[in-house]
């Protein structure tokens, strides 16, 4: 059964329509990723999966469960929200760090906050905060920043900043990751250092949607890769079907205006 | 001590001792009361402030407007003129007694100041990026978790330079509280032109702002070099 199931989405910004009914499924531990040129609806459609825009239309189901119905006669509280968010780890293109906490700081900040929820919280407190910082350790460590803990992100480089949101969003133990350009913004140079965190999640079967322009890096590290154009999926299939042999004429014009 | 040097001084040390030290002092009665409206004025106009920028900023449209006119009248209106309507305009429309002379003027002033810091408050929540929001959302925090932990510190660094000008400014402004009679140091000097004809004191008060202004630049640059650790 697929984790997750996106039925029929359909987005407005005021009279554009950007999604025009998109349906797709992930398998678990499944990593998909989605091309196409700016302005085809991808991030919307990242957005809509994680509750950062609201679709007007369709139905999200995650494990089985619907956790988003447009149709559906009750709106969602903010807290019901909130918790379906968290199923979802959401690295954005800017990275969007806090710029007055530390790299460690940041990766232990919310995980800290939530554990506040828990109903034995105040009997295991130091307990509780001592595993968050261990796992905050080992994902900073795994993602190469081992000497960058009490650095503040003014003092990171891009791509270091970008494996600190990485690990930000992971440390919340989330379903599926859900990437929104993670190297856009970075130099070419640069942009490795993320992909490789990125492809190390993929090698542990992490659950991942990944909207990129590395073509390369797609066709590496995706076991599905979508086309999306003008708000629908335009063609989808196995990496090497969808950028060697494209089917549509749309998809032969991106590829050759994109460097592989 | 030779003699000579010592009686040529002396004028001046009467005059030292006679007429500078108990102008001094009557002046730091006055330089008292300035203080005391300064601090009790930013005491309750920072935390006004701040609940008239969400006003402004409501996403209710009546109250964002109706907030919005509020601080378009304080601040287009002279701090001087609010002070007597203050003053007088309970007592003129409805026949309340006059209020104490130093209440009716910290009203006047922590109305007015907290419609600037508003302004102020406001410009800076709206300069933190939406992707700060959007973050502290997809991490699960909640949006009051979300306004302290991660927004609240970023608008503070970024407000303090316009935050330290308008302090510094109300410094001055406070000697406005005069025109309905409050006793402040401009006053207290004001008297000695008429009590014994000396001009010289209402100068020497300069001084005295001087030094206030002085000492608060020093603590808004030590605030700002604390805060220098994060760029955002």
């Amino acid at each position: 059964m697929a984790i997750l199931e996106v039925k029929n989405i359909v987005k407005n910004f005021g009279k554009t329509t950007v999604l025009k009914g998109i349906d797709m499924k992930v398998e678990k531990g499944e990593v998909v990723s989605i091309i196409g040129s700016s302005g085809s609806g991808k991030t919307t459609l990242l957005r809509c999966i994680s509750f950062l825009e609201k679709a007007d239309g369709g139905e999200i189901v995650l494990n089985g469960e619907t956790i988003f119905d447009a149709n559906a006669a009750k709106q969602l509280t903010s807290a019901e929200t909130r918790k379906r968010q968290l199923k979802f780890g959401f690295v954005f293109q800017n990275f969007n760090l806090f710029p007055q906490y530390t790299a460690f700081e940041n990766v232990v900040l919310a995980p800290k906050l939530i554990a506040k929820e828990r109903p034995d919280f105040k009997e295991n407190k130091d307990k509780i905060y001592a595993e968050i910082e261990e796992t905050a350790k080992q994902l900073l460590c795994r993602a190469g920043l081992q000497d960058k803990f009490d650095n503040y992100p003014c003092e990171l480089s891009g791509g270091q900043q970008q494996r600190v949101a990485i690990c930000r969003a992971l440390a919340l133990n989330p379903e599926i990751m859900l990437f929104d350009e993670p190297t856009s913004a970075l130099d070419p140079e640069i942009t490795n250092e993320v992909l490789k965190v990125i492809k190390s999640l993929a090698d542990e079967h992490m659950t991942m949607i990944i909207v990129t322009h590395e073509m390369a890096f797609a066709m590496n590290v995706s076991d599905r890769v979508i086309f999306m154009d003008d708000g629908v999926i335009a063609e989808e299939g196995l990496p090497e079907e969808v950028l060697k042999n494209p089917k549509s004429k749309r998809l032969k014009e991106f590829l050759s205006n994109v460097r592989m | 001590m030779p003699l000579r040097p010592f009686l040529r001084g002396l004028p001046y040390m009467t005059w030292f001792l006679n007429t500078f030290l108990p102008i001094t002092n009557d002046l730091l009665v006055g330089f008292r009361a300035t203080v005391k409206l300064f601090s009790l004025t930013l005491l309750f106009s920072l935390p006004l402030g701040l609940l008239i920028s969400f006003g402004s900023m409501s996403k209710i449209k009546p109250i964002s407007w109706l907030v919005r006119t509020i601080v378009w009248i304080i601040r287009g209106t002279p701090l001087m003129l609010q002070l007597i309507v203050i003053y007088y305009g309970p007592g003129l429309l409805f026949n309340m007694p006059l209020m104490e002379r130093f209440l009716a003027a910290l009203v006047a002033f922590v109305i007015n100041y907290a419609c600037y810091f508003s302004e102020i408050y406001r410009g800076g929540i709206e300069s933190i990026s939406k992707g700060q929001y959007e973050a502290g959302q997809v991490l699960g925090l909640t949006k009051t978790q979300t306004f302290f932990k991660v927004v609240l510190l970023q608008v503070i660094k970024r407000i303090i330079p316009p935050m330290s000008n308008e302090i510094i400014t109300l410094v001055k402004d406070t000697s406005l509280a005069r025109i309905i009679a409050v006793y402040e140091i401009i006053w207290s000097a004001e008297r000695f032109i008429k009590l014994k004809g000396l001009i010289w004191p209402l100068f020497y008060t300069g001084a005295f702002y001087l030094v206030f202004c002085g000492v608060l630049t020093l603590l808004f640059g030590y605030i700002e070099k604390k805060m220098s650790y994060f760029r955002s």
